[in-house]
């Protein structure tokens, strides 16, 4: 597989959400937003507890904000270019099927990934505002954030993309709508869900790092199901 | 260069294609002709590998293009969308298009096409700004940004002014005379008459003819002859007699004018019974079939 030819599709893409400011202030709204209303539950805890509470907002907000993200953006990158069309010119290009899926996927989950670097540096802020110590991740939860947050991004991204290829148009809008309502009140419940008195370890951070490898290598096996005929008649 | 044998297609059931079959040659210009519906893109999309026959082959340059990813830079195409996105410019998109084609010194490549497209002073510019004939001529850029040998064009003049038509007729022509190999899909008679050397008529998934514009003409056309008389009373004379013709199968008077469709060609015959019966003729003549005549033989006629 081309490394290059994936990765001139990935510069288009990102190049494409980056450029479409309605997506782009979506995706810095929510970043901010969640950032703003979950991080003051630093001020309530105890000061014991205080470091453990922050790991664990940024262990689950940030990924949950990365997919979030990745959720908003990629409609435009497998949807939309269904819908319209281009992806029949695309799929006549020298470029292998799953080279046009993996270049969307990575495309896709770099800006994703940069919006939820950017939640986890506000949460970051917004928390040492709120308390008395210096807050930052520890080796697990920045283990976390740089590995396996991106990598759960590209799971999200590739399933979608997986679904948005494979599904007609009715079927997708359906399923947008319900993983729309799904991620955002998992994300609305970031403050209730982090327990005092868990603190994330190596072990938490290391299973689901293995989980998101083995879910990409199985999204990855799927697009094998995926094919250029069934991608055409479901364009109408 | 284009070979589809025996090719049927079915969804669900249903037939939407029946034992295609047709060559295209080296530097011909093919023209596709069916009336909506009857399966055109469908046998567009399965030379292109889009879509799996149901049963026989359909190959270029002997190969199959959907498993072959390489063959795929010795050929351009136009679908009915241009493949061009409205967020980048026009320069952006022949850059994109470059870039999966690997084209060598793409920057004079791709300023020759959008000069070569009248677009130059708006290579900047978004094209979801374009009209409908810019993303056209813009479309037809992009499917030729490789050079490919072979071009596939899916309606490449649907929607567009009678101006813009005739810039993308000549474009296709100018192409011709490079001696690439185009098929062309069309519902546009007049076009394909213009452009193609060899047609192919479809209708209802079923390839109703096959052969060289001049040799459907002789073959689906009955010869018509149209003939003036010299006044009144002479034309009424002239097409009693033709009706009564038996090797005259049609025959319409409109003021001093007659025309006569044959069911063989028999002008001589006719002109001897004109002057034979004392009927004067000022002028006769032999009408040329146009495409739209055969193809409209050729459709009622199935």
């Amino acid at each position: 597989m081309s490394i290059s030819k994936i990765f001139i599709v990935a510069k288009k893409e990102m190049m494409g959400i980056i450029k479409t400011k309605s997506q782009m202030l979506v995706g810095l709204f929510f970043a901010l937003w969640f950032s703003v209303m979950t991080a003051p539950v630093i001020k309530t805890v105890e000061e014991s507890v205080v470091f453990d509470t922050y790991n664990n907002l940024m262990f689950y907000f940030v990924l949950m904000l990365g997919i979030f993200t990745a959720f908003i953006f990629s409609p435009k990158v497998f949807f939309n270019e269904k819908r319209e069309g281009n992806i029949e010119t695309l799929l006549c290009t020298p470029l292998s099927l799953r080279q046009i899926w993996s270049g969307k996927v990575v495309g896709v989950t770099i800006v994703a990934y940069l919006i939820a670097l950017l939640a986890a540096v506000l949460m970051t802020i917004i928390a040492n505002i709120f308390s008395t110590s210096m807050l930052l991740p520890s080796p697990a939860i920045f283990l976390h954030i740089v590995l396996v947050v991106p990598a759960f991004i590209a799971v999200a991204v590739g399933l979608l993309g997986f679904g948005h290829l494979l599904l007609g148009m009715r079927e997708n809008q359906i399923i947008n709508i319900s993983i729309f309502i799904v991620i955002f009140f998992a994300l609305s419940l970031t403050k209730n869900v982090i327990g005092v008195g868990f603190a994330v370890s190596w072990i938490e951070v290391g299973v689901l790092l293995m989980v998101a490898v083995l879910l990409l290598a199985l999204i990855s096996y799927l697009t094998r199901y995926l094919s250029k005929e069934r991608i055409v008649t479901t364009i109408a | 260069m284009i070979e589809v044998q025996n090719v049927t297609k079915k969804f669900n059931g249903k037939t939407i294609l029946n034992g295609i079959n047709f060559h295209v040659h080296k530097g011909e210009v093919f023209g596709f002709l069916g009336p909506n519906g009857a399966g055109k893109t469908t046998t567009l999309r399965i030379i292109l590998g889009l879509l799996d026959p149901t049963s026989g082959e359909a190959h270029v340059f002997r190969e199959y293009l959907g498993s072959n990813n390489e063959l795929r830079r010795k050929v351009g195409i136009l679908l009915e969308n241009d493949g061009l996105y409205d967020g980048l410019s026009a320069y952006k998109n022949l850059d994109y298009y470059a870039q999966l084609y690997n084209v060598p010194d793409r920057e004079e490549k791709i300023k020759n096409l959008l000069d070569f497209a009248g677009l130059t002073k708006r290579k900047g510019d978004k094209v979801g700004t374009f009209s409908k004939g810019m993303k056209r001529k813009l479309g037809l850029a992009r499917a030729m940004i490789h050079d490919p040998d072979v071009l596939l064009l899916d309606e490449p003049s649907s929607g567009l002014d009678p101006e813009a038509q005739r810039m993308v007729r000549d474009l296709i022509l100018h192409l011709a005379k490079e001696k690439r190999t185009i098929f062309l899909n069309s519902h546009d008679l007049d076009e394909v008459q213009k452009i193609c050397s060899k047609i192919a008529i479809l209708h209802r998934g079923t390839m109703q003819a096959y052969d060289r514009v001049e040799n459907l003409r002789n073959k689906f056309s009955n010869p018509v002859f149209e003939i003036t008389l010299t006044d009144a009373a002479n034309a009424k004379n002239a097409f009693d007699l033709l009706q009564s013709l038996d090797y005259v199968s049609d025959c319409k008077l409109y003021g001093l004018g007659i025309t006569a469709t044959l069911k063989e060609e028999n002008y001589s015959n006719i002109l001897n019974e004109l002057v034979g019966n004392g009927i004067k003729v000022e002028e006769a003549k032999k009408l040329a079939k146009s495409l739209e005549d055969v193809y409209l033989d050729v459709v009622k006629g199935e």
